[in-house]
């Protein structure tokens, strides 16, 4: 009696390895008549390697990574474990060799200094390469333990600079432009060339809508911070305040979630266009 | 324990139903006709459009594909678009990436729409790498890398990705700083457009234009009315836009009939849940009265 969950998780699991030996018989099938058969004008078909044998078995093996990563629609599986880990592999060693290795270590530290074409110029590239390779090299002191305090002063450098750069560029980018942006239009209704035209067509356009929308952008701030502001109960016109705070945010959700949906879709479309143009060919 | 039970595989089905109906939207218009959807192209799209159709020929547009594969269906498109655009127009594209990962995919693209615009354009002469564009590739650094490219642009890149050396490049002439460039548009999957604001537009005063995944596009609306940023294409929606405008008809115009099926589906989706629930809160307090 205990024994028939047992027999039945046996049977599904049988089932599962049967169906997935099937879906591998015919995703190879599949592929090799995608990619690599053709018919001719008397209808007769034939094995070739095509003009990019390589590019063929790359698609084959990116159009199964892509079916097995979809595989966890069904559940999650050993399959898609090892795609994963294969992305996740490949992106970091990929990244490594391209970003850390071309493009920066190879042609600013090796090649100039291993290959320099006279004495003076692997001195120059010495003398200013000098400080940033000791500070790189401090910071890898990390991995010991008895010498780990040296890499401080590689992120003190790092953090003190950052901070001084940085500070300044995003206060004024994200908080100064932002806030005139935002009291702009009030500016523009006060102009003496505004006075002139008020109340026509090309006032309300020009001046009286954005007008209108800074007020609705300055009461939303003001109700969604009331909000999240825990100090006063939320209750009377307090409460008010708050219900409007969370009716902005539902609309600022809203419409980040309309935008997300879409770009689920298109990320869905773009595996399906190579999919259907690419793998199996088909010209749509 | 059976109700709950049953309960769970009935989400399970409802799960699988969700899957394949949305599938099936989505590769239906690839295998049955509809009519050529009409849309309207949305006022940032057309801004963006507009700034760099103004350009004279031989101005530069640097474009950034801060990007890599993962995001390539939605920016992708938008890239090639730009491109063709830059190319019929006579502009100068000079191309570079913070995205190292994103490397053979953007000289890809570069490569192929130089090719389709030669096509388009019924050109006998091909378009020459460090004559008719550039493309600078990849250098470490991010935020340090736009504030060098703003002091020297050359000197941040001094070779380009095929190792051309850019000092003597005939496409750069009259190009030492970010500020020398006439637009920069960032096509961006992360964090980049924000960097290109802080450490690059509003320092050194050149204007950006973006491109943008649709996640984060209602993130950058405020530095569009701000004026931050002079036209935004947010998502496979901004990039059917642009080859609207550009009469390109690439991948994304044609994806639109899935699109819109798929949100049709999800809006339907989202109305019969809500109705469902409604009405078993409606039954319960009904039994609880009743």
């Amino acid at each position: 009696m205990s024994d028939a969950p047992a027999k039945s998780r046996n049977l599904k699991s049988s089932i599962e390895m049967g169906v997935v030996a099937l879906l591998v018989v015919v995703f190879m099938v599949v592929s090799l008549f995608a990619q690599f058969i053709v018919q001719d004008a008397g209808r007769h078909f034939h094995f070739t390697w095509g003009a990019d044998p390589r590019k063929s078995i790359g698609i084959i093996i990116a159009a199964g990574l892509t079916l097995v990563m979809y595989s966890f629609l069904y559940r999650d599986n050993a399959f898609f474990k090892v795609a994963e880990n294969l992305y996740v592999g490949v992106a970091l060693g990929y990244t490594m060799i391209m970003a850390c290795w071309r493009q920066a270590l190879r042609p600013d530290v090796y090649e100039t200094l291993f290959y320099a074409p006279t004495a003076a110029a692997f001195w120059n590239a010495a003398l200013h390469r000098a400080m940033p390779i000791l500070l790189g090299i401090l910071l890898i002191t990390r991995l010991s333990r008895k010498y780990g305090w040296l890499s401080r002063y590689s992120y003190a450098i790092m953090v003190g600079w950052g901070a001084g750069v940085t500070i300044p560029l995003t206060v004024n980018s994200f908080l100064f432009q932002q806030l005139y942006a935002s009291v702009a239009p009030f500016q523009d209704a006060v102009a003496p060339h505004a006075a002139m035209t008020a109340f026509s067509g090309a006032w309300f356009m020009n001046i009286g809508l954005p007008v209108l929308g800074a007020v609705v952008v300055m009461v939303g701030t003001v109700a969604v911070l009331f909000y999240f502001f825990f100090s006063i109960e939320h209750k009377g016109a307090g409460g008010a305040v708050s219900w409007l705070g969370i009716l902005f945010l539902m609309v600022a959700f809203g419409a980040s979630f309309g935008y997300t949906v879409m770009g689920r879709i298109s990320l869905l479309i773009g595996r399906i266009n190579f999919l259907l143009n690419d793998w199996l060919r088909i010209s749509t | 324990m059976s109700e709950s039970s049953a309960a769970s595989r009935g989400m399970t089905i409802a799960r699988w139903v969700i899957y394949a109906l949305v599938a099936l939207t989505v590769v239906l218009p690839y295998f049955v006709v509809f009519p050529t959807l009409k849309y309207k192209v949305s006022p940032e799209s057309a801004k963006l459009f507009d700034k760099v159709n103004s350009l004279k020929p031989g101005a530069h547009v640097m474009i950034a594909f801060d990007y890599d594969p993962a995001s390539s269906a939605e920016l992708d498109p938008m890239g090639r678009a730009i491109l063709l655009h830059c190319f019929k127009k006579g502009l100068i594209p000079v191309v570079m990436t913070h995205w190292s990962s994103g490397l053979d995919n953007d000289r890809k693209i570069l490569a192929e729409t130089a090719a389709r615009a030669q096509e388009d354009m019924k050109r006998q002469e091909p378009f020459v790498s460090g004559r008719d564009y550039v493309f600078l590739g990849f250098r470490p650094g991010y935020s340090n890398l736009v504030l060098n490219m703003g002091e020297n642009l050359k000197g941040s890149f001094d070779k380009d990705f095929y190792g051309q050396p850019t000092a003597a490049m005939s496409a750069l002439q009259g190009v030492s700083q970010l500020k020398d460039l006439d637009l920069v548009i960032d096509l961006a999957a992360g964090a980049s457009v924000e960097v290109w604001i802080a450490f690059g537009s509003d320092r050194f005063h050149f204007p950006l234009g973006v491109g943008s995944v649709a996640v984060q596009a209602p993130n950058i609306y405020p530095y569009l009315q701000s004026g931050q940023v002079c036209g935004l294409l947010g998502g496979l929606r901004g990039a059917a836009d642009y080859e609207q405008l550009v009469d390109a008809n690439g991948a994304a115009m044609r994806s639109m009939w899935s699109q819109s099926l798929a949100h049709v589906l999800i809006i339907g989706l989202i109305l019969f849940a809500n109705a469902r629930m409604l009405l078993a809160r409606y039954r319960r307090t009904g039994k609880a009265t009743g």
